[in-house]
C-alpha cells in the first residue's frame, strides 16, 4: 500500500521521541521508501509523457487522479522521511549538548536493546548520522568556546545553592576545582568536612560536599547523585 | 506611599548601572524565553556583564587564599551571585539558540530577522544548516529526481518552512503608557496603563515589546 512505510518510519520516530537511547537507524524501511518515491516519480513521467505534453484532466479523470494519488503519495514520503530524520538529528543534537559521547551511548542503547541482530548487522547510527554528530560536535564547540567563562552546557535549573551533597555512584577519578583552594573555606565555615586541597578524589561510594558547578557535569554523565 | 514606591523611587534615581544592567538582562531573559519570535540580540549589555564577570572571577581568585572567616563568607555571597548571573546569561543564550533551531530556514530566508542575532549566532545557524542538509542529502534525497530535493516548497498548501506563531497569546505588564490597536472589526483600541497586566496576541504588541514600552511575563 502506499506510504505504509513511511508510515512505519513516522512510528518510529514518534517512539524514538520517547526514549531516552537513540534506537538502531532503519536502513531497510528507508532505502525501501525511497524506492517508492523513485518508482512513483517513474509512473509520474510516464503518465505525462503518453499525453505528449497536452494532459487535459477532465477528459480523462482516471489518469488525472492516478497522478493526483502519486504527486502526494511521493510529497508525504518525503515528509515522513525528513520527519524521521529529523527527529534523530534533534536527538543526537541534545546528546552533544549534555556533553555525552554519542558512540558511547549509541554502544549502551545496543546492549539495552539486547542486540538482536547477530554480527551487529543494524547500527544505532547510520554513517550519515556518525557524520553529522561528529560535526555537529564539533561545531558546538566552536561556539562555546566564545563563551569562556560560561559553560553553556551546564544546567538550565536555575541554581539554588553554591554548594551541594553529592554521592558517587561510579569512579571518577580526580577532578580540578574552579578556583583551586576555594575549598578550604567550607573547611572554616562547616567543621566536618575534609576537603582542604583543589582536587578532588571521587572514589565510588563516597561523600562530598562541592560546589555545583564543579560537579554538574558529572552528575550529567551519571558518575554522581545529587542528594537533598 | 508604601515601602515598594520608596524602593521604585531610590531605583530609577540612583540605581548603580550595575543593577540595571542584571535588571536589564533579567528582562530580556523573560522576554526571550515568552516572546514566540526571536528578538534583537543585546549585545552590549552582555558584553558589560561579562566583563563583570570576569573581574568577579580574578577578584575570587584573588581571595581564595585568604583564610579571614569574613573575607571568606563575602566570597561565598559573591560566589553565589556569580552563578545565578552564569545561569542567566547561559539560559538566555540557550533559549535563543533552541529558537533559531527550531526556525532556522525562515530566518536564513528573512535578511531583517538574520541582524537580530549575534555574529556567533549567525555562524552557528548557518553551520547547522549545512550540516542538516548534508544529513538529508546523504541520506535520502540524493536517491530522489531533482525535483522534490528542495526543503523550502511549498507545494500541497503546507509550506516547509517552519515560521513562529505570531498570534499566540502572551503575558505581559505595562512598563509605559500606550494605546495598542486590536485588529478586530472596526480597528478598536485598547489603553494600557504603566503597572497593568495583560494577556494579550503577541503580534499585537510585538513593536511595543521591542521597544521596552512593555515586558513579558
Amino acid at each position: 500500500m502506499y506510504g505504509e512505510l513511511g508510515n512505519k518510519l513516522v512510528a518510529h520516530a514518534k517512539r524514538t521521541q520517547a526514549l531516552s537511547q537513540l534506537p538502531p537507524y532503519q536502513t531497510d524501511i528507508v532505502r525501501q521508501v525511497t524506492r517508492e518515491v523513485r518508482d512513483l516519480n517513474q509512473d509520474i513521467d510516464e503518465i505525462t509523457n503518453s499525453y505528449e505534453g497536452y494532459f487535459n484532466p477532465s477528459a480523462d479523470p482516471a489518469r488525472a487522479c492516478a497522478l493526483l494519488v502519486h504527486h502526494l503519495c511521493v510529497r508525504r514520503n518525503k515528509r515522513c522521511l525528513l520527519a524521521y530524520h529529523r527527529v534523530r538529528a534533534e536527538k543526537i543534537e541534545n546528546m552533544c549538548w549534555n556533553g555525552m559521547d554519542v558512540m558511547e551511548q549509541v554502544q549502551a542503547a545496543r546492549v539495552a536493546e539486547g542486540d538482536q541482530d547477530d554480527g551487529g548487522s543494524s547500527h544505532a547510527l547510520s554513517p550519515e548520522e556518525d557524520e553529522y554528530a561528529r560535526q555537529y560536535g564539533d561545531m558546538l564547540a566552536a561556539y562555546k568556546g566564545q563563551w569562556t567563562d560560561i559553560d553553556l552546557t551546564g544546567s538550565l535549573e536555575p541554581p539554588k545553592d553554591l554548594f551541594i551533597d553529592v554521592r558517587v555512584l561510579k569512579d571518577a577519578g580526580e577532578i580540578q576545582t574552579e578556583y583551586g583552594q576555594v575549598n578550604q573555606f567550607k573547611v572554616v565555615l562547616l567543621s566536618s568536612l575534609t576537603l582542604v586541597c583543589s582536587a578532588i578524589t571521587l572514589s565510588k561510594n563516597s561523600q562530598f560536599f562541592v560546589r555545583q558547578g564543579d560537579v554538574e557535569r558529572l552528575i550529567k554523565q551519571g558518575f554522581l547523585q545529587k542528594l537533598n | 506611599m508604601d515601602i515598594d514606591d520608596i524602593l521604585r523611587e531610590f531605583d530609577s534615581q540612583n540605581a548603580p548601572s550595575n543593577s540595571k544592567d542584571y535588571n536589564d538582562l533579567l528582562k530580556w531573559w523573560v522576554n526571550e524565553r515568552a516572546a514566540p519570535e526571536i528578538l534583537q540580540y543585546q549585545d552590549d549589555l552582555v558584553e558589560r556583564i561579562m566583563t563583570r564577570v570576569r573581574r568577579q572571577i580574578e577578584h575570587i581568585e584573588d581571595q581564595t587564599g585568604n583564610l579571614d572567616p569574613r573575607a571568606n563568607f563575602q566570597l561565598i555571597i559573591i560566589q553565589t551571585e556569580l552563578e545565578r548571573v552564569k545561569f542567566l546569561i547561559r539560559s538566555y543564550l540557550r533559549t535563543r539558540i533552541s529558537k533559531i533551531d527550531k526556525h532556522a530556514l525562515h530566518i536564513l530566508s528573512t535578511p531583517a530577522l538574520r541582524h537580530l542575532l549575534s555574529p556567533s549566532e549567525q555562524t552557528y545557524l548557518k553551520s547547522h544548516q549545512a550540516l542538516l542538509n548534508e544529513l538529508y542529502l546523504s541520506s535520502f534525497l540524493k536517491n530522489f529526481p531533482e525535483n522534490l530535493r528542495r526543503l523550502d516548497d511549498s507545494a500541497g498548501g503546507i509550506s516547509m518552512v517552519e515560521e513562529p506563531d505570531l498570534e499566540s497569546a502572551v503575558f505581559l505588564r505595562v512598563v509605559r503608557d500606550l494605546e495598542v490597536n486590536i485588529a478586530v472589526e472596526g480597528g478598536e483600541t485598547v489603553e494600557m496603563k504603566a503597572g497593568d497586566v495583560y494577556v494579550i496576541r503577541y503580534s499585537a504588541v510585538q513593536e511595543a515589546v521591542k521597544r521596552g514600552d512593555v515586558e513579558l511575563i
